[in-house]
């Protein structure tokens, strides 16, 4: 009832909210649109990878088993992808962890000026991933590309060079524009858990004639260690899953010199529709990355406040 | 003795300084570049000789691109599909978050997990059922159908980062409120919410972003005019008409403008959020 109370009447829905009910009137809502467009599809969708699904075919349907993942296991391009995803993964994290972990620590000095400083560093990450993959297409272009005019005039490069046409070199820049657009993010996180290192750690080492490198291993390391496991678990499940800036720069190209998994996996559906070998390639992908999520649980501890 | 002390604390500023300079020229720098292309006329950006400074500088980009293509039909679409996205999230997000942070209930660990978990679903294996089931009941190229997509993982972004709020709102007034007789759905309405509003404006507009840059999502589930969003329109028209430098980054800057917005008005709130919500304990 809402007598006595100075806030204005809720009428029904604050009776309701006085009955045991109310904690699932909070909650159904959301349920119900997370089991009708995730729940559902991804049972759906684990399906399909044991079924024959063919837009193109409409003809041919019916469940095949294991047919698929056999299929894989054959499939030279599925094991490049595989291969590709790795190296892509492990070499822009460790080039955004150490970018990151730089600026964190020029920003943890709070310098005047910090505030500036801290909002450019994060605009990257916002950027989105059509402009940023066209922006430095531009950059990096082989005819009128910037970065190549710059390198020439400088001496480091003879000629222009086009660097996501030549398969030696196509990974190797692709990751470069991925450490541009995601290191920010471990800049972010970074700085929050430096912050976190009470000073009085660091006046105390310095008292027992501590310096700075020592310091740096003794304090900030042990003391970062999970912030940067999580922040790590995170992008790498944020790697693995994004074929976007892959697909604008150079759609898996030259050959398969940077084919990945979750690229593959699209392209399979959306240019061939072929929907069952798609959903079995994810179901992989699935099961990669349910190994670090499980190991994020585990590290943060959530689930078990 | 002090001497050393402080020169040695002026180098380490001026490593500081030199660090987040050329940080933050490395990560404008390539924008400004975009911007500066998007103001030269198209001889002047294939060119022998690179201009580095504009000789002359032309607003024919932005006329070109607002004009002469369907940019604004993209954008009204991508505006159309983030708004449904917010006010989808904010109506059943903020109470779920609101639940999540207040109460204790079987099975309470259990769904948080869930709602940190299926975020990190392989996009492809959400995208290929959720086509087909959108197909089935007629939202395939339709706004709705695609913001409804968006939702499967922007929810359980949503309410995560929202709870992250809710929790930092004290609870003192709450229960003063209680006390005083209002009821549950009173205090979480007139009192919890208005404490944590900008939890729900940072949140809101992070959902925001994320949705008004998508890409992979709504190149599988639009088709055409009707629904299709601006990432889509434009890396289909570089596609089609090979779009001219300029032009390109003429549409790349306007569609950045609202999230430089967006990401200005809210941005020191938004980090606490995503920090608080990316590690806990």
């Amino acid at each position: 009832m809402d007598t006595g109370s100075h806030l204005p009447k809720t009428g029904m829905i604050g009776e309701l909210s006085e009955t045991r009910y109310w904690i699932y009137l909070l909650l159904l809502p959301s349920l119900v649109i997370i089991l009708l467009v995730i729940a559902y599809p991804t049972i759906y969708g684990m399906a399909i990878s044991f079924r024959e699904m063919r837009l193109t075919r409409p003809g041919l349907t019916g469940w095949v088993g294991f047919k698929h993942y056999i299929v894989m296991i054959d499939d030279p391009v599925f094991w490049v992808a595989l291969k590709n995803t790795v190296l892509w993964v492990t070499f822009a994290v460790v080039l955004e962890l150490g970018l990151g972990f730089i600026a964190a620590t020029a920003l943890n000095r709070n310098v005047p000026g910090t505030g500036i400083f801290a909002v450019l560093i994060l605009v990257p990450y916002f950027l989105p991933n059509v402009v940023a993959g066209h922006m430095w297409a531009l950059l990096l272009d082989p005819r009128l590309g910037v970065i190549n005019d710059v390198l020439v005039r400088i001496g480091i490069l003879s000629s222009y060079k086009a660097w996501f046409a030549d398969p030696n070199t196509a990974l190797a820049a692709t990751i470069f524009v991925e450490a541009w657009h995601g290191f920010p993010f471990f800049a972010l996180l970074l700085l929050a858990g430096l912050k976190g290192i009470p000073y009085d750690l660091y006046r105390a080492a310095a008292v027992d004639g501590a310096g700075p490198i020592a310091q740096f291993r003794l304090i900030t390391v042990p003391m970062l260690k999970s912030v940067i496991a999580a922040a790590v678990i995170l992008r790498v499940i944020s790697l693995v899953n994004s074929p976007d800036l892959l697909l604008i720069l150079t759609g898996g190209g030259p050959g398969d010199a940077t084919q990945v998994l979750s690229l593959y996996a699209f392209q399979t559906a959306y240019k061939d529709f072929n929907f069952g070998y798609a959903s079995a390639l994810s179901v992989v992908m699935f099961v990669i990355l349910m190994v670090f999520a499980y190991a994020y649980i585990r590290l943060s501890k959530i689930g078990q406040e | 003795m002090a001497a050393t002390r402080r020169s040695r604390r002026m180098a380490a500023d001026i490593l500081t300084y030199f660090v987040l300079v050329s940080m933050s020229l490395f990560c404008i720098g390539p924008i400004v570049w975009m911007f500066l292309t998007s103001l030269k006329l198209e001889a002047d950006i294939v060119t022998q000789t690179m201009q580095y400074i504009p000789n002359r500088i032309t607003f024919q980009n932005y006329v070109a691109i607002w004009t002469q293509s369907s940019f604004p039909v993209l954008i009204g679409n991508s505006l159309i599909v983030t708004l449904i996205t917010i006010v989808v999230c904010l109506a059943t997000g903020t109470l779920a978050a609101y639940a999540f942070s207040r109460y204790t209930f079987r099975g309470r660990n259990a769904l948080m997990l869930g709602y940190l978990v299926v975020r990190m679903f392989p996009a492809v294996m959400m995208i290929i059922p959720l086509y087909v089931v959108l197909r089935s009941v007629g939202l395939i190229d339709s706004r709705i159908g695609l913001a409804l997509a968006y939702t499967s993982f922007l929810l359980p972004l949503f309410v995560w980062m929202l709870k992250g709020f809710f929790d930092a709102a004290p609870k003192e007034l709450e229960s003063a409120a209680r006390i005083d007789g209002s009821t549950r759905f009173g205090a979480m309405l007139w009192i919890v919410i208005p404490l944590a509003r900008n939890g729900l404006v940072a949140s809101s507009v992070f959902i925001a972003i994320a949705a008004w840059n998508e890409f992979l999502f709504a190149l599988m589930l639009t088709t055409g005019q009707g629904s299709r969003t601006w990432p889509v329109g434009l890396q289909l028209m570089v596609g089609e008409f090979q779009l001219p430098w300029g032009v390109l980054a003429a549409g790349g800057i306007l569609s950045i403008l609202p999230v430089m917005l967006m990401f200005a008005l809210v941005q020191r709130v938004m980090v606490q959020g995503l920090t608080a919500g990316a590690i806990k304990g």
